[in-house]
């Protein structure tokens, strides 16, 4: 049993409680936008923020970004010290100590997610942890337990994708039928449902393979390329000091003629 | 001053200005320094440095295979310079990391952590052994200087045959896991470029690639020292290379067939025209001039030739190292001069020490010397120096230490002084009640803010002369003056509702029930208005909008100057109704569509402090 979350984009009404609270939880500093952020207003200072869109109606549309927790995460297997790692709990979690500051995580989420601490002198990586603390402890995380107008819940993921397709079910009219994180990437642990596209929170939205497995096959192989390289090697040598040797009885035998 | 004088103080300047760089790099942050964002966190230092330091590196698996494995001993030239050359390649790449890594300290934690599913894991681990196994290639070359340490070099060369086995596995892998590293990126990397076999294109690229940095490198070395190059051997090399970049090509072309991505190549995007470039660069010119003996044996085909293949396959792991996933991640980066500047100082301070190997140890059969210089340079006091490192290192050393220190001195001088050299500040998000007085400046973006009162800016700092304190027409974008210019403190938090002092007996004293009604949630959403009780707050007849990113202010201030007056002479004049309309000054919406007479009139001399310096009215195109 994993936990999730479930942000039904039609219920947000951009009070950014979210971001207030995930602040006052994590602990988190005060930020000075800078140019190395993207627009999108995350930041290693700011895990989550609410993004606004254009609605069906036009009327302002407010979706709130955070980290996806990836049930197969592309930022965990590509950590070569392992510092990020996916908890049977659901969060994927970040662990400064063994960080050795790569980067190689940023590159490869595929919703460019993580966040680093340019201005630090001792920079670490920045996400949402989904308040694994208080996951852990049987309760939710800050953002969920501050929305005013429940538009961002949290659940079982099983429970919460029941919930949204019931929800899409109910209301046909008002939602796009499909729920963001079911699938994509292998499915994430934070969920969303929506009337406009989201696919703008993906670089690549129709992506449906785990990226971990993208990788997989090259590494798999790379016992046997390396053996495989050395007996290439001592065989080409051996023939060839062979075929050098019996050139040579040859030309001595000539020579003896 | 002779050529090997010129090149080495042009190298060791650029080592100095790399030192004071790399200084405060590690002083103000990665941030200050790069240009290195959220969402290109890799750059110069790990597409050039990194990958295009490991590809030239090459040249050391492929002649010791050539050399050792397949026994071709007419290459015994080039083995020496080839191992040398891989050793520095591989020592480049781990000063360039050292200065990337966040948080270098930490690199053994690759020893003791393991994720084996990592490329990047594979990566290191590749070039912390492969640097070990060069180390103990080339070792027994300086240990050969003095008879002292013969026993070593012998107990070494025992191991010689199974070090170089050893090396040619581990670059296999290093240069194959280079290309795996790419693998988790489908979504980032232009499809012309992704595929499943990057790892065999990484490898096949770099035998070529050694192939040809081999013989760039004696060619480049020789016309440095003035000295004849290995030409025949090199022809051979091109004559291999031939072979290599066909089967590169062919491999590349095959994939993308198979894919389906052939019709890319002649889509017209900029990237398609990258690929062409690289492909034209890296194998098919060099293939061409290579494939003609008359050139292959020519001294400018073998120049022009290896140069090609050497800069093309820099430019293919540039392009693969993040140049095509630009259009993906909409960002654009360019290196700062001081990302710049620690590539060329760490390249040059390889090349320093290759050329101090070539001098001091048995690299070439004929073995160069640095030309005497002026012997008044030489220190009369250094008898050490002269015993240790020899006299001719002695004459030229005062010239390499002139350029040393200058470049590090102009290196410090141009060193950010400020953390936010390379990074400054994003426009800050205000909302202003339009018409009104009080501006909502979120400096930090989380929705809270600090109320800015604007008539009293105006009153406190000279009235009308007060404007350009803070509009400076100067700035790009009509851009304010951030708070900050004056409130160095600005950025502490402050929340522009204060709850607690509402309900404090200190404060407003009011009960929950005056702001949350009965019967309702008591949230934020659903409480009284502040202007219910500040009446004041937001003028009559004001309506919000909401300009997220934009500074309304500028508006503002240029409407004030204007409307104030034409408002006064409505009140008196009422049947003037219509100049305080906005069709009165706009003909359509937006400040460059002022009405031809209106600019005309503000051409005047009294409308001066209406028109603030450097603002143009002339008609736009």
């Amino acid at each position: 049993m994993s936990v999730a979350i479930l942000t039904d984009v039609t219920r947000c009404i951009g009070c950014l409680e979210c971001v207030a609270a995930c602040k006052k939880q994590n602990h988190l500093g005060l930020d000075v936008p800078r140019t190395w952020q993207n627009n999108d207003g995350l930041s290693a200072q700011n895990w989550t923020s609410i993004l606004q869109k254009p609605g069906p109606d036009g009327a302002p549309t407010y979706i709130r970004k955070q980290c996806r927790h990836c049930l197969e995460p592309a930022c965990a297997s590509a950590c070569p010290v392992g510092a990020l790692h996916k908890t049977p709990e659901g969060p994927v979690m970040y662990d400064n100590d063994k960080c050795l500051g790569c980067r190689y995580c940023m590159m490869a989420c595929p919703y460019g997610i993580p966040r680093y601490d340019w201005d630090q002198q001792v920079p670490y990586v920045r996400k949402c942890i989904m308040c694994y603390d208080n996951v852990k402890a049987g309760d939710q995380p800050a953002c969920t337990k501050a929305c005013p107008k429940e538009a961002t819940i949290f659940g079982t993921r099983e429970e919460l994708l029941a919930e949204a397709h019931r929800r899409i079910k109910a209301n046909p009219g008002l939602y796009i039928d499909h729920v963001w994180g079911e699938h994509e990437v292998g499915g994430t642990s934070v969920l969303y449902i929506s009337d406009i596209s989201l696919d703008f929170l993906c670089y690549q939205p129709n992506l449906k393979t785990s990226l971990p497995s993208t990788t997989s096959t090259a590494m798999k192989s790379v016992p046997f390329a390396f053996v495989g390289m050395g007996g290439v090697m001592l065989g080409l040598n051996w023939i060839i000091k062979r075929r050098q040797k019996l050139q040579g009885e040859h030309t001595e035998e000539e020579g003896h003629q | 001053m002779n050529r090997v004088h010129v090149v080495k103080s042009i190298l060791w300047g650029l080592v100095g200005l790399s030192l004071a760089v790399a200084i405060s790099r590690f002083a103000f942050g990665l941030g200050a320094t790069t240009n290195l964002t959220d969402t290109t966190p890799w750059g110069l230092w790990i597409g050039f440095d990194v990958m295009a330091g490991v590809a030239l590196a090459a040249g050391g698996f492929v002649i010791t295979a050539l050399f050792y494995m397949m026994r071709r001993k007419e290459f015994h030239p080039m083995v020496r310079p080839a191992v040398l050359t891989a050793f520095l390649g591989y020592v480049a790449v781990v000063c360039s990391l050292m200065v990337d890594l966040g948080l270098p300290w930490n690199i053994w934690h690759m020893i003791v952590f393991w994720n084996p599913h990592s490329p990047l894991f594979e990566v290191g681990w590749c070039v912390m052994l492969y640097t070990s196994v060069l180390l103990l290639e080339f070792s027994p070359v300086p240990l050969e200087s003095t008879s002292r340490y013969a026993k070593i070099r012998e107990f070494l060369m025992k191991f010689r045959f199974p070090l170089v086995l050893l090396g040619i596995m581990l670059s296999t892998l290093h240069q194959s896991s280079l290309g795996s590293l790419f693998l988790i990126m489908p979504f980032k990397l232009y499809p012309l470029w992704y595929t499943d076999i990057l790892p065999i294109l990484f490898f096949i690229s770099a035998v070529g690639l050694g192939l040809m940095m081999v013989s760039f490198e004696s060619l480049v070395s020789s016309w440095i020292y003035g000295r004849k190059p290995e030409s025949h051997l090199i022809a051979k090399l091109g004559k291999a290379a031939v072979w290599v970049l066909s089967i590169f090509l062919v491999v590349r072309f095959v994939d993308l067939a198979i894919a389906g991505k052939l019709g890319l190549i002649f889509s017209g995007t900029w990237e398609s025209l990258l690929f062409i470039a690289e492909i034209m660069i890296m194998a098919v010119i060099p293939i061409i001039l290579f494939a003609i003996p008359k050139t292959r044996h020519s001294l400018a085909g073998q120049w022009i030739g290896s140069f090609l293949v050497v800069f093309g396959a820099i430019f293919n792991r540039i392009n693969v190292g993040g140049l095509t996933m630009l259009s993906t991640t909409g960002d654009s980066y360019f290196p700062s001069w001081m990302e710049l500047s620690i590539s060329f100082g760490i390249v040059s301070f390889m090349v320093l020490v290759f050329l101090f190997a070539i001098e001091k140890f048995h690299i070439w059969d004929d073995r160069p010397r640095e030309a005497e210089s002026d012997p008044h340079a030489r220190p009369q006091f250094s008898r050490g120096g002269e015993v240790w490192l020899g006299a001719p290192a002695v004459a030229g050393r005062t010239k390499y230490s002139f350029a040393f220190v200058i470049a590090l001195a102009i290196g410090f001088m141009l060193m950010p002084g400020t953390k936010l050299h390379s990074s400054g500040v994003e426009n800050v998000p205000t909302r202003a009640a339009r018409g009104g007085d009080t501006l909502f400046v979120d400096g930090n973006r989380d929705g809270y803010g600090v109320a800015f009162k604007h008539q009293f800016h105006v009153d406190t700092l000279g009235h009308e002369q007060s404007c350009v304190r803070c509009h400076h027409m100067n700035l790009p974008q009509d851009k304010n003056s951030g708070c900050f210019t004056c409130h160095s403190q600005m950025y502490a938090a402050v929340d522009a509702f204060k709850h607690d002092w509402h309900n404090s007996p200190n404060g407003a004293n009011i009960t929950c029930s005056e702001c949350h009604m009965d019967g309702e949630n008591r949230t934020a959403a659903s409480a009284k208005h502040c202007d219910a009780c500040h009446t004041d707050l937001i003028p009559a007849g004001a309506t919000i909008t909401i300009e997220q990113y934009m500074a309304p202010a500028y508006t503002d201030a240029m409407h004030d100057l204007c409307i104030g007056c034409h408002r006064e002479i409505v009140a008196q004049q009422p049947e003037k109704q219509a100049i305080a309309l906005c069709a009165a000054c706009h003909a359509t919406a937006g400040p460059e569509y002022l009405r031809a007479d209106v600019r005309e009139r503000l051409k005047r001399p009294e409308y001066n402090h209406v028109v603030l310096p450097g603002v143009s009215l002339e008609q736009p195109e």
